[in-house]
């Protein structure tokens, strides 16, 4: 639902007189306002060489798969953890993605004589694993540590398992399709039953 | 009021929550209005650029970014209502500096917009209490108010009714009722808290939080569509702002004129008549230097700017500043200190959820130092919690092991309650937290930067301790099967976005800038009523009785006006 679909569905929520009375106005210009821009994951982006970016893209579909509800790639992902390597990350943490990229492509090599989007899902996983073995005493784990920008020194399986997860529950798939959305609530109630099936919300506090 | 001789009957200087409501109440009895906003202009609906935007729409999906924040927005970023949503509502820092001292810093959080920061406001109103107008003399630190809460009470009434007040009726002495819509309803999990703190913790009251948000169509706002922040703007006015509320009421008049993007450099000062006469504007635009003339000036800028101004308007008469006669202008800053007193998971009402964004949480009201047979040793008077609820989601728990679909189903699903506590503490007045103008250092207008140091004293230390070791007793008797307790006291001054002092209200002009309604004692057609007024500072969010002080004030100054005395 673009701005202005909301701004319609709110007038027709709310009582007219009172929205009118204050000159509410709808003939803006849209595109001002962020509720209209393009999802941040659309944007170009070309940092990655082929290679990685297929390796990234089953990286993270290996991370959060597709099940009876969208996984990582359908939910725009793979480009969302290219953008924020190139736009967000600072210098240290970028190298430390690319090396520790690299090294994961490397190591498919080695051990299973194929690029890591050539070897089965369960070798990815395998692979995988081994990463957050070694680095299992990070402080990345520690309960709780969750509430921050960055662990900036923490090591690529962190790195990439934050940006997919990130990336993941808070894109337009994800928060629909798999988390629930509902962006124009018109009531609190604050004792509902949760049925076992059901998902949380998109967390509307995740950006203030 | 006859005489056109001046531009204007009155000229307000700030248009935030105090501005908002200087300009209503002096345009609705008749005057002339001129609101002057440093900042760049606002429209209502039109300009909440940010509002209900989805997470996939921000720039890395909200993750803050780093680079831009340290270099242009280090203070403005460390507000919880600061992010790509808020930031045309923030000042930039880099293009206006303030000299923070490293030693004794304040974090000065500043909206310079049409609407100030009434825009991004927390929104919780609470009334100050009988006791909360006579600390000050009762355990001598500092003055005492030259009002009571009499004087105030039908004031607050008066604000009330017009901004819309959500709240539980509790009939505490401490916490005195507003005027109240329906309050919001409570989470299942508050609903056990509250019945176990009933009789583990009888000495405390757990209600609603009381907050300028709508629970029913009031004055032609609409009710709450709890979309959740509001601290992006709302276009349906669900929550109170000069934009929403007071400025279209003024607007309603046709005596208001509002001028954005003028920056008051100073005010002057007519010898003969013992009056200002006139307020100097820099454009922020061509940079020109203009002055308009006004019967009346009332200061609303916000704390720390109305001082600056006060402070630069210098005369033969007042060398140091404009109704400074006292030495006291710049003196006896106050912040509430506050942070997060304790964070509790628990395991109680798992199956029960809720619907709909609550932007408001629960209170607790002060408990401690409440009368003579109440004294605590380590400290005087006394500090308040808020408490918020969240039902753990993905954001929790992303860091733990796993891959493939039961990490993403764990994920998907609601996990443990998290009830947190952040207190709020009284702030005792200092002489030494001082608001001063740096003449060496100017801003890009050559107005003398301000400069500010800001300590706390060890009672602020003391009752911090005290609210972190409540804290945690009451989750222990909440039922929190986990809790983390907070450490010393972290907040730097300036971070509750509470100031207030520095230009005082009080009986005496040897030691107080204004006097019972707010006029300053040496300049009677001048009136301050933003937070610089506050003689001290009570535990409670102070907003609501700024705006109560300045409808009180201006009801004063039009009848001194009409009458002829001013």
């Amino acid at each position: 639902m673009n701005r202005r679909e909301f701004m319609q569905c709110a007038a027709v929520l709310i009582s007219g007189a009172s929205i009118s009375s204050l000159g509410f106005t709808m003939n803006h210009e849209q595109h001002a306002f962020l509720a209209s821009a393009p999802n941040y994951n659309k944007n170009p982006v070309n940092f990655f060489s082929a290679l990685q970016r297929s390796a990234v893209s089953a990286i993270s579909e290996a991370i959060i798969p597709a099940t009876d509800t969208p996984g990582a790639i359908e939910a725009g992902v793979p480009a969302f953890i290219e953008l924020m390597v190139a736009e967000w990350f600072n210098p240290q943490e970028r190298a430390n993605f690319m090396a520790g990229l690299d090294a994961l492509m490397q190591q498919s090599q080695e051990q299973y004589q194929k690029s890591f989007n050539d070897i089965t899902q369960s070798e990815q996983v395998t692979l995988l694993e081994k990463l957050e073995d070694d680095a299992s005493d990070s402080i990345w784990y520690q309960r709780g540590n969750v509430m921050r920008d960055i662990v900036s020194d923490a090591p690529f399986i962190c790195q990439i398992k934050e940006l997919t997860t990130w990336g993941f529950f808070t894109s337009e798939v994800g928060g629909k399709q798999v988390l629930r959305s509902n962006p124009m609530p018109m009531r609190f109630d604050g004792d509902i039953p949760l049925k076992p099936e059901e998902s949380t919300w998109i967390s509307t506090y995740t950006v203030m | 009021m006859k005489n056109n001789t001046t531009d204007y009957d009155a000229i307000v200087i700030g248009s935030g929550i105090s501005g908002g409501w200087a300009a209503k109440e002096l345009t609705e009895k008749g005057l002339k209005v001129l609101v002057l906003e440093r900042g760049k202009d606002i429209k209502h609906a039109q300009d909440y650029r940010g509002e209900h935007a989805p997470t996939w729409k921000f720039s890395f999906h909200g993750k803050p970014d780093r680079e831009k924040n340290y270099e242009e927005y280090p203070i403005q970023s460390e507000s919880y209502a600061f992010s790509e949503a808020t930031q045309h509502f923030f000042n930039n820092d880099k293009k206006n500096p303030y000299v923070r001292n490293k030693d004794k810093p304040f974090n000065w959080m500043r909206a310079d917009v049409v609407g100030g920061r009434s825009l991004i406001w927390g929104r919780q109103v609470y009334r100050f209490n009988e006791q909360d107008f006579k600390p000050n003399q009762q355990d001598k630190n500092g003055i005492d108010w030259p009002i009571e809460y009499k004087d105030l009470a039908p004031w607050y009434s008066h604000v009330e009714k017009f901004i819309g007040v959500s709240g539980q009726k509790e009939n505490l002495p401490q916490l005195p009722d507003s005027e109240f819509l329906p309050p919001m309803k409570m989470f299942a999990l508050e609903k056990t808290i509250k019945k176990r703190l009933a009789s583990k913790a009888p000495e405390v009251t757990m209600t609603m939080g009381r907050c300028a948000i709508l629970t029913e169509h009031h004055n032609g706002r609409a009710a709450c569509h709890y979309c959740g922040p509001c601290h992006r703007g709302c276009s349906t006015g669900g929550y109170f702002s000069s934009q929403s509320s007071t400025l279209p009421a003024a607007k309603a008049t046709g005596n208001l004129t509002i001028k954005a993007d003028s920056v008051v450099e100073k005010l002057i000062y007519d010898k003969k008549s013992g009056k200002v006469s006139a307020v100097q504007v820099v454009d922020v635009h061509s940079k020109k230097r203009q002055q308009y003339s006004a019967k009346l000036f009332f200061m609303c800028a916000s704390t720390v700017a109305t001082t600056q101004i006060l402070l630069n308007s210098k005369s033969d008469s007042f060398p140091n500043g404009i109704a400074n006669s006292s030495g006291t202008l710049g003196h006896y800053l106050m912040d509430h200190p506050h942070g997060s007193a304790a964070v509790g998971f628990f395991l109680d009402d798992m199956d029960s959820y809720y619907f709909g964004n609550r932007p408001n949480g629960t209170y607790i009201p002060r408990f401690k130092n409440l009368d003579k047979n109440d004294k605590e040793k380590d400290f005087v008077r006394g500090y308040g919690y808020q408490g918020h609820v969240i039902r753990s989601d993905w954001r929790f728990s992303f860091n733990s092991k796993g891959f493939g679909a039961s990490y993403k189903e764990s994920l998907r699903k609601p996990g443990p309650w998290i009830w947190s506590l952040t207190g709020f503490a009284e702030c005792l007045p200092q002489k030494s937290n001082k608001v001063f103008l740096d003449e060496k250092k100017l801003d890009s207008y050559g107005i003398p930067q301000v400069s500010i140091e800001f300590e706390w004293g060890n009672n602020e230390k003391a009752l911090w301790k005290d609210a972190a070791n409540n804290a945690d007793r009451l989750m222990k008797a909440a039922g929190a099967v986990f809790n983390i307790k907070s450490k010393a006291l972290k907040a730097v001054g300036g971070s509750g976005i509470h100031e207030m002092g520095t230009a005082r209200m009080g009986s005496d002009p040897a030691n107080s800038v204004l006097n019972k309604h707010n006029q300053a004692h040496d300049v009677a057609n001048l009136f301050v009523t933003d937070g610089a007024c506050m003689t001290s500072s009570s535990c409670v969010n102070p907003s609501l009785t700024y705006m109560a002080l300045t409808a009180r004030a201006c009801d004063y100054a039009v009848q001194q006006l009409t009458a002829g005395h001013i």
